[in-house]
């Protein structure tokens, strides 16, 4: 219901001249507003968002009588206009410490309210297209040989990230949460898919557990098979099992035990015996 | 004319030497059928269909292909989009359907995802996916690719009164892992050679959720129950001679069968409260996931020893294991200037992994048995870190964040081998760790399409898990961009450099340098064109010890593991459509590493083994490209005709691998995409 008194005057006049976006309107998320009936007018409808169009409509248009006109806005009020309706969705908890939003990343920088090019959050892109905009090496990671599949339309950003904040790591020294959509409440979110890593093991290999399994692979892509960091496993593993480091014993981590002569090729292929690598229920050096 | 396509393959061979990238070629992205769709009583329906076939021809090596690729032959419903809208907003059953799906048929990358929404009465989320993994196997099996699993992952999402004050939330996924896989089974001492065997994967992971949701003056609060089951079922069976087929080893495996399951379950808890108000904001969280796991292993195995003696093992294992897992958090944002913002995070995550198992090995020849204890393992972490955000003017911003955390870690060796001289049987260890990090940038606009980012960040840690874990570290960003309607441009470069010295005669040290480039230019609605260009530099350094020698294996501490990359990364794409009916893509990735610009993976004149090992691994150049030509003509305005051909190329320079993984391959496809 429009209201003089305040400067509502409701969607009606709006589509007066802004026929071409109300033609499809119903088609929004936002329309809700106006097919329930029952908002008041501050959440109806165009001016739920852009505020009391009196003003707008007695100047005969222009950005600047909108009262919330969001290309002319700063992200941070941007960010909290969007918020009055949002901020009671769990996925944007998080969305004053992302660091999209310390970025000045604003809602607009990714949702295109009017124009969207995707039927289902009003993406201004398609999603990928969207997060390679910016993460221009991300991008060159995935089109590696080896790499998740997200160009061939299997996988999404978000299956592994939340755009709009994430709680602390629970790996690592739990900083630099890259956003990371944890799986399971708390954990990785590589565990959302690779669920037989998640254990719990007899034996764990505690650099998995403890800092995650970025030390062994790149997630996005790699050059090298299984996304790993390095083309040769034997290297991999020996730069951590050199004795340096705190290890889980105050002690460093493990050199390779005497019997493995390097230059005998079947040493070379660590995995081949410790199959087992990512934990094992049966050996604590992962062979079974 | 002529000079228009000159410029073009002029631009289009300068920009093939030094871009890259990677998409594939169908489906199409083009549309047809009108924008906005067909009226049907009360709804509005847009549709589309591409339906076509698709073929690859594959030279080289097909398993590493598969791997990378597996695109294959056969007819496909390429895409499909499916939207059915109220104009009213006030549908009897809905009042919003999205279906869209890729790749059904038998693309080995499949997915579909459905909407099914009612005002303010419910809204239902479907992901279904099919990804058929086709992985490189073991080192063991030479470069074969025999890893040939299916994933299957579903999603399901039920939100009652999504528009209320009081929401219900229910929720189950699904996700499946089965096909055939290649691993080893070392036989029958640990220092044997190990056998490669069949292992059926059969993994299946099941969750169920019930979430309620209250809004209540300003504040939300949110608890969720999920139940989570998991099971691992894999079976291993072998009959036949299988020599182990390395020096100084005769072992050889004549029967072997091999069950191992494992079952899982991860009851857990979330509450989440958070409010927002004018100067200040809250969230807090707490989640506890009780893990558990019953497993078992029934193992048998006859052949020969790598003595040459007729050897006949069989282990047995059961046992249980806990994971109690919580975590909690509390963010309070602060702020108390329209361009001051303040937010600090604590967290706290506490993880115990316990459990007990009984493992007997009973040796048929000597009669001997061990058995085993479970390790223990916990992880309690604390974390706080602020982040401050200051925009002193239009034009101008700065940042700052400081992050502190202490890690401790606790572990229970549990072994009956301990690989520690001095360790008992059961020994306790903890350590704690210390991180100290600082953030500092700027942010300016000193015109509105253009945005120039400077930031950098120095961290501390005190006692690094690993080698190679962050310890002494600091990173330098600096991006800047610029976006017009019609152009946008970005270039970004960033250092991270990482040196973790543990012991005085260990070190670690990890450089990267990251350049960015980007454009994207729109002169024309019928004309586009981007291109990207990344250089990706990593060198990495580590000191090593390890035991090699010609005739018996001796400690060596002397050697260095030096790792050097760079990667080339440049992708192009040009858009353009004639005379409104076709539409033209021409597009060219590629990814190359030129390594540190050897010429040879051992560099002439090593004579030491130990060092031609070393040596031949520190760099692994390639080239990965792919060139890409799609058209789309429109016949009607309800059906287009598509064509579109890919080509993928891998080739490695040095065979580091020791074998070939090297193929072209010549992808294609035809399809009609139609609405009705």
């Amino acid at each position: 219901m429009a209201s003089a008194q305040t400067g509502y005057v409701g969607s009606n006049v709006c589509k007066t001249c802004h026929a071409d976006v109300w033609f499809n309107f119903y088609k929004n998320p936002h329309y809700r507003g106006i097919a329930s009936g029952k908002e008041p007018p501050q959440r109806t409808g165009c001016e739920s968002c852009h505020g009391p169009g009196q003003a707008h409509v007695e100047a005969r248009g222009g950005k600047t009588t909108i009262p919330h006109a969001f290309s002319l806005m700063t992200p941070k009020q941007v960010l909290a206009d969007c918020l009055t309706c949002h901020a009671a969705n769990f996925d944007k908890a998080n969305i004053r410490r992302s660091e999209h939003t310390l970025a000045d990343i604003a809602c607009t920088s990714c949702h295109s309210i009017h124009h969207s090019a995707t039927a289902k959050y009003l993406l201004a892109k398609a999603q990928k297209e969207l997060c390679y905009g910016c993460h221009n090496n991300i991008r060159a990671q995935f089109e590696m040989p080896s790499h998740h599949r997200v160009n061939e339309g299997f996988m999404n950003c978000t299956d592994c990230h939340n755009p709009h904040g994430s709680f602390a790591a629970t790996w690592g020294m739990a900083d630099r949460p890259r956003m990371a959509a944890q799986a399971l409440n708390n954990e990785e979110p590589c565990l959302k898919c690779h669920v037989d890593k998640r254990g719990p093991f007899v034996f764990e290999h505690a650099p998995v557990r403890i800092d995650g399994c970025e030390t062994c692979h790149n997630p996005h892509g790699s050059t090298n098979g299984r996304l790993l960091r390095r083309p040769v496993v034997f290297t991999l593993c020996l730069e951590c099992h050199n004795g340096g480091g705190a290890g889980t014993r105050n002690q460093g981590v493990d050199i390779q035990s005497a019997t493995h002569n390097l230059l005998d090729p079947k040493y070379q292929r660590c995995t081949t015996c410790h199959a087992r690598i990512h934990g094992s229920n049966i050996d604590e050096y992962f062979l079974r | 004319m002529r000079q228009g396509i000159c410029f073009l393959t002029t631009f289009l061979i300068a920009a093939a030497g030094s871009l890259q990238a990677q998409q594939v070629v169908a489906p199409t992205p083009d549309a047809v059928g009108s924008a906005r769709g067909e009226n049907a009583g009360d709804y509005n329906i847009t549709n589309s269909f591409e339906t076509g076939y698709r073929w690859s021809l594959v030279g080289g090596d097909l398993g590493m292909y598969r791997s990378d690729v597996n695109y294959g032959n056969g007819l496909r419903l390429l895409g499909s989009s499916l939207t059915v809208e109220s104009r009213d907003g006030h549908g009897r059953f809905f009042d919003e359907i999205v279906l869209n799906t890729t790749g059904l048929g038998n693309d080995p990358y499949q997915a579909a995802t459905l909407r099914v929404r009612k005002n303010g009465l419910y809204e239902y989320d479907m992901t279904w996916r099919l990804d058929d993994f086709y992985n490189p196997g073991l080192d063991v099996s030479g470069g074969a690719h025999l890893m040939d699993t299916t994933r299957h992952l579903q999603d399901h999402d039920l939100t009652l009164f999504p528009q209320g004050h009081f929401q219900i939330d229910l929720g189950y996924s699904r996700n499946t892992q089965s096909g055939p896989a290649l691993t080893t089974a070392q036989e029958f001492d640990t220092r044997s050679s190990a056998f490669p065997v069949f292992e059926n994967v059969n993994r299946q992971w099941n969750e169920y959720r019930l979430g309620l949701r209250a809004t209540f003056a300003g504040f939300t609060f949110i608890a969720r129950h999920t139940w989570d089951f998991y099971r691992d079922n894999p079976s291993d069976a072998f009959n036949g001679l299988e020599a182990a087929g390395t020096q100084n080893d005769l072992g050889a495996l004549t029967h072997f069968q091999s069950s191992q399951p494992a079952h899982g379950a991860n009851p857990g808890w979330l509450g989440n409260l958070f409010t927002r108000r004018k100067l200040w904001a809250v969230n807090a969280r707490m989640t506890y996931v009780a893990g558990h796991g019953d497993f078992a292993l029934d193992q048998s195995a006859t052949g020969t020893s790598r003595f040459g003696a007729t050897a006949n093992q069989q282990v047995s294992v059961s046992g249980n294991g806990q994971r109690p897992d919580l975590a909690g958090d509390f963010n309070v944002s602060l702020f108390p200037l329209d361009n001051l913002t303040i937010v600090n995070s604590t967290s706290v995550h506490n993880l115990r992994i316990s459990g007990d198992n009984y493992y007997s090995e009973y040796d048929n020849g000597t009669g001997l048995a061990a058995t085993f204890a479970f390790a223990f393992l916990g992880v309690r972490t604390i974390a706080n870190n602020t982040d401050i955000q200051y925009r002193w003017r239009n034009w101008i911003g700065f940042f700052a964040g400081y992050d502190y955390s202490e890690r401790r870690i606790t572990e229970t060796d549990a072994s009956a081998l301990p690989s520690i001289p001095g360790t008992a049987f059961s020994d306790s260890y903890a350590q704690e760790s210390h991180l100290n990090e600082g953030r500092l940038g700027v942010r300016l606009r000193p015109a509105k399409p253009l945005t120039i980012t400077l930031d950098g960040e120095v961290g501390r840690t005190s006692k690094p898990l690993d080698p190679i874990s962050d310890a002494n570290y600091h990173a330098l960003n600096g991006r800047v961009q610029y976006r017009t309607r019609r152009l946008q441009t970005a270039g970004e470069y960033r250092q991270v450099y990482n040196l973790n010295a543990p012991l005085s005669l260990t070190y670690y040290s990890s450089h990267s340098r990251t350049y960015s480039g980007s454009a994207s230019w729109s002169p024309r609605d019928w004309f586009s064109i981007d291109a990207t260009y990344n250089k990706l530099h990593l060198d990495t350094a580590s000191s090593l010890q390890f035991f090699a020698g010609i005739l018996s294996p001796q400690l060596q501490t002397g050697y260095s593991s030096l790792y050097v990359s760079n990667i080339h990364a440049g992708n192009l794409g040009i858009r353009f459509a004639l005379a409104r009916r076709v539409d033209v893509y021409v597009g060219y990735s590629i990814t190359k590493d030129v390594g540190d610009g050897r010429a040879s993976a051992v560099p002439a004149g090593t004579t030491n083994a130990v060092q031609a090992l070393l040596g031949g691994v520190q760099t692994f150049p390639l080239t990965y490209q792919s060139p890409l030509a799609r058209l789309s003509v429109r016949i009607s305005p309800k059906v287009r005709w598509n064509a579109g051909y890919q080509f993928y190329g891998y080739g490695e320079q040095f065979h580091l691998l020791g074998y070939d993984q090297n193929y072209n391959a010549h992808a294609g496809y035809t399809s009609l995409l139609w609405s009705f």
